[in-house]
């Protein structure tokens, strides 16, 4: 018996994980966009319940079910929260491949030709790069709506004319991801990562420079253009004793391969191997040191502490940090990947609660592990006129 | 599917408040048919007011249109008290969260009735100082919901319930006249309302604000885990601790099921081989902290109890207290559904009323597990189900009808802390009389006569004062009473 009214030839939420949810609302206040508005269809049991109306034949896909959904940072913060463990972060990725259709023409056509038609090609990734870097360089950036300033990369010409080594270090293998906005927007992290992956005693190597893992397009709707990304990427890291990620997006992404290709008899059994052998860079133990840190505000990105449930501060202190919890109990920046821009207003307010708690601690460097967090943060600490600076945990226990 | 309101009605809430803070599409509506009990209710309107201003207003429109209105706070009430019927308005304070005064003298709160209960005892932390009422879900329930159903809670044993720590209140009725109940005076003058608006259950009007007692923190606190090789046995200890002149902070019990179901979510290494586990905590100065742990473990071992762990640090002791209150929640690993009962029964009857429950669940084929406020009696038996499975339903309702009636027998109450609401309103004529149930119809007709604040719930359909009939008209399908 089927009464469901989602669209059968489209990704959609497993009615086993709606089941699962009891409304018991646990998940509440843990849900930043429940926190700003107070709304039941802001939260991830109000979300739940509008999945299982569709399910049950009780509403159909439509755009107040996209608003719903697209409004969801999909932080997973609610997830960690869970005592009955719904899986709500798969559940919001089938639930926005249903809302696709019901998007406009135009925004639907632009994401797309992003997301499965730049980001699977590390060539044109690159070359939006500079475009990006030129584009800034002529200062075209101000151009931009003000609402979508804030989200923009802080991509320049001279780093990307830098180098970055393709091999450091010796010792057993490990392949480096090169990511696709960390590699063009945030290359003095890259050989911090080469540099802090060669430390605690691997042979560093690269991927593909500006070869993407495919989350983004993941988590917007695209599953068959991040099998295809997650396959590339597959096929240059298997062969590595670890395979190392500095963005946390990419590392949770990439521990769920084996789950993204495990109806792919070809490649399954390597997607689980990959999976199995990831490590994020705050994960890793290189010999204790003296960076000089001193004070550091701990930012916990989400794909961090919901996903993973991972911090950096065993690295930072391993190099003589002292960290500083935020204390706003690790709530999202509002960065979420595409979120900033596709919500900029509920961003807007995130970004400043989240400025304002780095500001509250006295730090004079925040430690930011995801290249989402880190435009959005340096964007709030702008806006409050504020110095501190924002770091990748790999540039502070090594510096240049 | 929700009735349609007419565009006009909208508009008019809309023009109270901004169109933001009203909600009116049907899958929008929908979400607030619901709370966390099992009933769908079908929601009119949804409108999220911000000030007390903002309520009058609404409160006034809703009377000049004749619609009923249902006050909701986090939705986490587990008796359908929220759950909105035949379309009704449904009035969210999750827009009035703010703490407005803290006097630390008294020492009390001021707040508005969105204030989560943890907020408010997180705020208050660095003066020494917390909210003590407690439930399960305070993480998530607001200060409002909370004086709505008279909420309990682990460390109500020693501190008592919500209506003990309510100084003052301001509510608005459902004519939009606003009143201020009760205050920081010790004996405040005039008849004492307070004692009958807290446990209203949103029938008597909408709580506006609330001046709430703060109380200080204990010097020390023990938090222990006992395991027992019988449910009996746990039962037993309960009785002992309490006869040796002991009241503990907190008293909870959680049988083998529920500890199974938990231990996989916190992975607190919780004793999943035993029948049976107690969560006793106890406060005080050093001295009565270090007697009473020793009483606690003497009982402990005279009655049976295996392993007695006590929380090394406070984050083993928050480790502990997360098992505890994120057991109902954890049940979705068993079967998606649950239902819920709240009897209290006399403690020296626990161990007789508790076997009963697991017959009754033998009897019907139904995984009924119990996790529950030992020290008081309160009862939390709950029964997994899939309510997919119509067969099932039938079932899990014929045994909440038997183990309710089997814990009045034995001279228990329907609700400890979660309220009578939609779910258990028919079962009143069990503890009360007809002359009761109309002396309470008319007291609620004092404050609403015309019937319109959350109607349906608390007293059954007919409960009269004179002429007048409580009656919401037909149920929607799928509410389950």
């Amino acid at each position: 018996m089927s009464t469901s009214n989602w669209d059968p030839s489209r990704p959609a939420p497993l009615e086993e994980d709606v089941v699962k949810c009891v409304a018991c609302g646990l998940c509440l206040p843990h849900c930043p966009t429940f926190r700003l508005t107070g709304r039941e269809t802001a939260s991830p049991r109000g979300r739940i319940a509008a999945m299982r109306a569709v399910e049950e034949g009780h509403a159909v896909v439509d755009a107040s079910f996209t608003t719903m959904m697209d409004e969801c940072l999909a932080c997973r913060a609610c997830e960690a929260a869970c005592p009955s463990g719904v899986p709500f972060g798969r559940m919001i990725e089938g639930a926005r491949a249903q809302a696709e259709p019901t998007r406009p023409v135009a925004a639907r056509g632009i994401r797309r030709a992003g997301l499965t038609g730049v980001l699977p090609r590390p060539r044109l990734v690159m070359a939006a790069g500079w475009l990006l870097g030129v584009a800034r360089a002529l200062r075209l950036d101000r151009l931009a709506p003000a609402a979508h300033r804030a989200s923009s990369p802080p991509v320049s010409l001279a780093e990307l004319r830098r180098p970055i080594p393709q091999t450091l270090g010796e010792g057993p293998l490990a392949r480096v991801l090169s990511g696709c906005v960390m590699d063009v927007a945030f290359r003095p992290t890259q050989r911090a990562t080469m540099r802090v992956v060669a430390a605690a005693g691997y042979t560093a190597a690269r991927t593909t420079p500006a070869g993407c893992c495919g989350a983004l397009a993941m988590h917007y709707g695209q599953p068959e253009a991040a099998r295809a990304m997650a396959r590339a990427r597959i096929a240059e890291m298997e062969d590595a004793e670890i395979v190392v990620a500095n963005a946390s997006g990419c590392s949770a992404h990439i521990r769920t391969y084996g789950e993204l290709l495990a109806d792919d008899p070809a490649w399954a059994a390597r997607a689980e191997r990959v999976a199995g052998r990831t490590r994020d860079l705050i994960e890793l133990q290189p010999p204790p040191s003296d960076a000089g840190i001193g004070t550091v505000a701990v930012h916990d990105a989400c794909h961090h502490l919901h996903a993973q449930g991972i911090g950096p501060r065993g690295l930072l202190a391993g190099a003589g940090a002292h960290c500083v919890d935020l204390g706003d109990g690790g709530r999202c920046c509002g960065a979420a990947g595409l979120y900033s821009v596709l919500q900029p207003e509920m961003a807007a307010r995130l970004r400043r609660q989240k400025a304002e708690a780095v500001v509250a601690t006295g730090a004079p460097v925040v430690a930011v592990a995801n290249p989402g967090c880190a435009i959005q943060i340096a964007a709030g600490l702008r806006e409050l006129g504020s110095t501190v600076r924002v770091a990748h945990p790999a540039e502070l226990v090594s510096p240049e | 599917m929700a009735t349609t309101q007419a565009p006009a009605t909208r508009d008019r809430f809309a023009a109270l408040l901004d169109p933001g803070r009203v909600i009116d599409h049907p899958l929008e509506r929908r979400l607030y048919g619901r709370d966390g009990s099992i009933a769908q209710g079908d929601c009119g309107m949804v409108v999220l007011p911000e000030t007390t201003a903002e309520v009058v207003a609404c409160m006034r429109l809703a009377r000049e249109l004749g619609m009923p209105v249902v006050p909701r706070g986090s939705g986490t009430g587990l008796c359908g008290g929220a759950v909105p019927l035949d379309g009704a308005l449904v009035l969210s304070v999750a827009r009035m969260s703010r703490i407005l005064e803290v006097d630390p003298s008294v020492p009390c709160a001021r707040v508005e009735p969105g204030v989560l209960n943890l907020d408010l005892s997180t705020a208050v932390r660095h003066l020494g100082l917390h909210y003590a009422p407690d439930p399960s879900s305070q993480q998530a329930c607001s200060i409002g919901g909370n004086v709505a159903t008279n909420a309990g809670g682990p460390h109500c044993l020693a501190s008592g319930v919500t209506a003990q720590h309510i100084l003052g209140m301001e509510i608005v009725l459902a004519d939009g006249e606003v009143l201020r109940l009760g205050g920081t005076a010790p004996d405040p003058p005039g008849y004492d309302l307070r004692g009958f608006v807290v446990g209203g259950e949103g029938t008597l009007g909408v709580v506006t604000e609330i001046t709430v007692r703060l109380s200080r923190n204990p010097p020390h606190v023990t938090t222990m885990l006992l395991d027992f090789p019988t449910v009996a046995a746990a039962g037993e200890a309960v009785g002992g601790i309490i006869g040796a002149g002991v009241i503990p902070a907190a008293m909870e019990m959680m049988d083998q099921k529920m500890v199974v179901a938990v231990e996989a979510f916190v992975k607190a290494g919780l004793p999943v081989d035993a029948a049976a586990m107690l969560l006793v905590e106890v406060d005080g100065t050093a001295a009565e902290v270090a007697s009473h742990t020793a009483v606690v473990e003497r009982v402990g071992r005279e009655t049976g109890a295996g392993r007695v762990r006590v929380a090394r640090d406070e984050a083993e002791r928050a480790l502990f207290w997360k098992a505890r209150k994120s057991a109902f929640g954890a049940v979705a690993r068993i079967a998606p559904n649950y239902y819920l009962h709240d009897c209290v029964v006399p403690r020296t009857r626990l161990v007789e009323i508790l076997a009963r429950i697991y017959e009754i669940g033998a009897e019907l084929d139904l995984v009924i597990m119990n996790v529950f406020h030992a020290g008081d009696g309160n009862l939390h038996p709950l029964i997994a189900f899939d309510r997919r499975d119509p067969a099932q339903v039938e079932r899990v309702h014929a045994a909440g009808t038997l183990i309710i009636e089997a814990c009045v027998a034995v001279g228990g109450v329907l609700s400890g802390e979660h309220g009578i609401g939609l779910e258990k309103r028919d079962f009143m004529p069990l503890t009360f009389t007809e002359t009761d149930l109309q002396a309470q119809a008319c007291a609620r007709e004092a404050f609403d006569p015309e019937g319109r604040m959350n109607p349906a719930k608390v007293l059954p359909l007919g409960s009269r004062c004179g002429e007048i009939v409580l009656d919401a008209g037909s149920l929607p399908e799928g509410t389950w009473l």
